[in-house]
């Protein structure tokens, strides 16, 4: 075969090549870049009651910054965030380390792991609902029956963070698992051999060996969840749609319910783009971490 | 000696009533739900929770009867199925041409979508939708899960097409093959497994997923996760009914996923992590 000929087909096969991944791009184009700067220009823009738009400038970016609504959002939003991340990988390794001392699971054990994170969240909701309800529900039931005091659970401004963290924890705590389970399986088992001929303590080779070891892994399952965590919806769409009051109003129901409750697009996109940005930055900041913790 | 093996027999024991615990923890909510499920209603309700009852499939009865149960379901057949389909039509061909070419970008692009709060896309679609009448259409709906679908196939093929050994491309390429010749007859029936894998992860995200559907759907196309919220606000003393719709919208995924569960993880973290 000649040169030309050569570069010919190469040629041909790069053509190809783009013509196979045309429709994906041209389809995430079209549908989310493109939305993406769209949203960014209705940003600027101000949307009256009767569906006028005119252009805003930086208003609703002004609008932001002194929204008491916007403030308690972001503070909801990072409240929830914190406390069931922290939930999720402390039980998520400790249910990673159960499972992996068990050795052989069944395939139905598995199935019966995972259900929690594949049904839908909507569904989570719906169910807890029922056994969190104040009066009927089975939760308090079994509180009183222990001596302990019943809650309001959901309907209580108090508590509702904590319990929509815990809806969200028996759901996605498994999930943790199963990747921090990969990781453990994954792990030399030359570094165990030596830690025990030194006579390490159980506790000992967890604390200095595992963990270490298995920070990246956990480290990957946290950027896993901050993504979903900070973007909260479901489950709290379902329960509280952000009461009692606004106690619940992450910022991803409050802009949802400015754009299509009230209509403000403009302020919504604004609102949007900020949330967006701290998902981001968030991504951004663990990815460092894992770069750190890396062996 | 002895006492080595008592002391693993301990924590063997140890690890057994943990792992029990554990399953209890995380079985014990949906037992519930399908158990209120098959409730006779003054039962559902009662308090102290009674554990002890008569099945029966009224609360399912009653749920057909005075809501259009059936046709949501059709609904979220139908977006689903095609938005689905959309992801493996899309996602296949780029999954193999991100393998074959290491040009990473398409596949990164789509992972956006996995990270960005819905709303996000949800506005400016609610906006260009309305102007080409398509809110309330499958097609909205469809084309909104699809940009749920196409990241999961993308991601989960990719390590399968990774996996080909590049030596079986290349002797087809001496005899003349087409690059999407190579596609479609070598390396899809090698990579049919991890197909069917990504085909049923993109099924049960679409079928769960609630955010668009609650904007771009209308009373006709309304899907089940979107009609869930209806349930819960007629439901407020029929427990029985709303525990009903919980149980039968959870069935899908949850026996799909119990068909994959060996593949699911490294197809869950979208090959973050070899599972």
């Amino acid at each position: 075969m000649s040169d030309t000929a050569a570069t010919l087909t190469q040629d041909r096969q790069k053509l190809e090549m783009s013509a196979l991944s045309a429709p994906a791009v041209i389809f995430t184009v079209g549908m989310i870049a493109f939305p993406v700067v769209y949203t960014i220009w209705l940003g600027f823009q101000n949307f009256s009651s009767t569906g006028k738009q005119s252009f805003a400038g930086l208003a609703n970016y002004s609008k932001l910054v002194s929204d008491v609504e916007f403030w308690h959002g972001l503070w909801v939003t990072i409240a929830l965030y914190v406390l069931s991340l922290v939930l999720q990988l402390v039980f998520g390794v400790w249910l990673a380390l159960v499972l992996f001392h068990a050795k052989r699971l069944p395939g139905i054990v598995r199935s019966l792991f995972i259900s929690p994170f594949m049904m839908p969240p909507v569904v989570a909701g719906m169910m807890w609902l029922v056994i969190l309800d104040p009066s009927l529900g089975a939760a308090n039931y079994i509180l009183q029956s222990l001596g302990l005091p019943p809650s309001d659970w959901l309907a209580s401004p108090t508590w509702v963070i904590p319990t929509v963290a815990l809806i969200d924890s028996w759901q996605w705590t498994p999930y943790v698992a199963l990747i921090v389970l990969g990781g453990l399986q994954s792990l030399p088992s030359s570094v165990y051999e030596a830690a025990q001929i030194d006579g390490a303590s159980a506790f000992k080779t967890f604390q200095r060996i595992t963990l270490p070891l298995l920070l990246p892994t956990i480290v990957t399952a946290a950027i896993l969840r901050s993504v979903d965590l900070l973007r909260f919806f479901d489950i709290i769409y379902i329960t509280t749609q952000g009461g009692p009051g606004n106690a619940s109003n992450t910022l991803n129901i409050y802009g949802f319910r400015v754009g299509f409750e009230f209509f403000n697009i403009g302020y919504a996109s604004a609102l949007m783009l900020t949330l967006t940005a701290i998902v981001f930055g968030a991504v951004l900041a663990f990815n460092r971490l894992r770069g750190a913790v890396a062996w | 000696m002895t006492d080595a093996i008592t002391t693993d027999r301990w924590i063997r024991r140890l690890n057994l009533v943990q792992l029990v615990l554990a399953g209890v923890i995380i079985m014990a909510p949906t037992v519930w739900m399908v158990l209120s499920s098959f409730k006779p209603s003054f039962e559902v309700t009662a308090y102290p929770p009674t554990l002890i009852f008569t099945p029966t499939l009224d609360n399912y009865v009653e749920l057909t009867k005075t809501t259009p149960f059936l046709s949501y379901a059709l609904n979220s057949l139908i977006v689903t199925v095609g938005s689905t389909a959309l992801g493996l039509l899309f996602g296949i061909p780029a999954a193999f041409a991100v393998s074959w070419t290491r040009i990473s970008w398409p596949a990164i692009l789509t992972l956006a979508a996995r990270m960005a709060p819905g709303t996000l896309f949800l506005l400016p679609w609610y906006v260009m939708f309305r102007q080409v009448g398509l809110i309330g259409s499958y097609t909205a709906l469809i084309l909104s899960h699809a940009v749920i679908t196409l990241p999961i196939v993308i991601w989960v093929l990719l390590p399968s097409f990774d996996g080909i050994p590049r030596s079986v491309f290349e002797a087809a390429q001496v005899d003349g093959c087409s690059v999407t010749r190579i596609l479609w007859r070598i390396a899809l029936p090698l990579v049919a497994s991890g197909v069917a894998v990504s085909a049923i992860l993109a099924f049960v995200f679409s079928w769960n997923y609630f955010l668009f559907a609650l904007v771009l759907s209308n009373g006709e196309t309304k899907t089940l996760i979107a009609a869930a919220f209806n349930f819960i606000g007629e439901g407020s003393t029929q427990w029985g009914a709303l525990m009903a719709a919980a149980s039968l919208i959870a069935l899908p995924p949850l026996v799909l996923a119990a068909l994959v569960q060996r593949w699911l993880v490294s197809g869950l973290t979208l090959g973050a992590v070899k599972g």
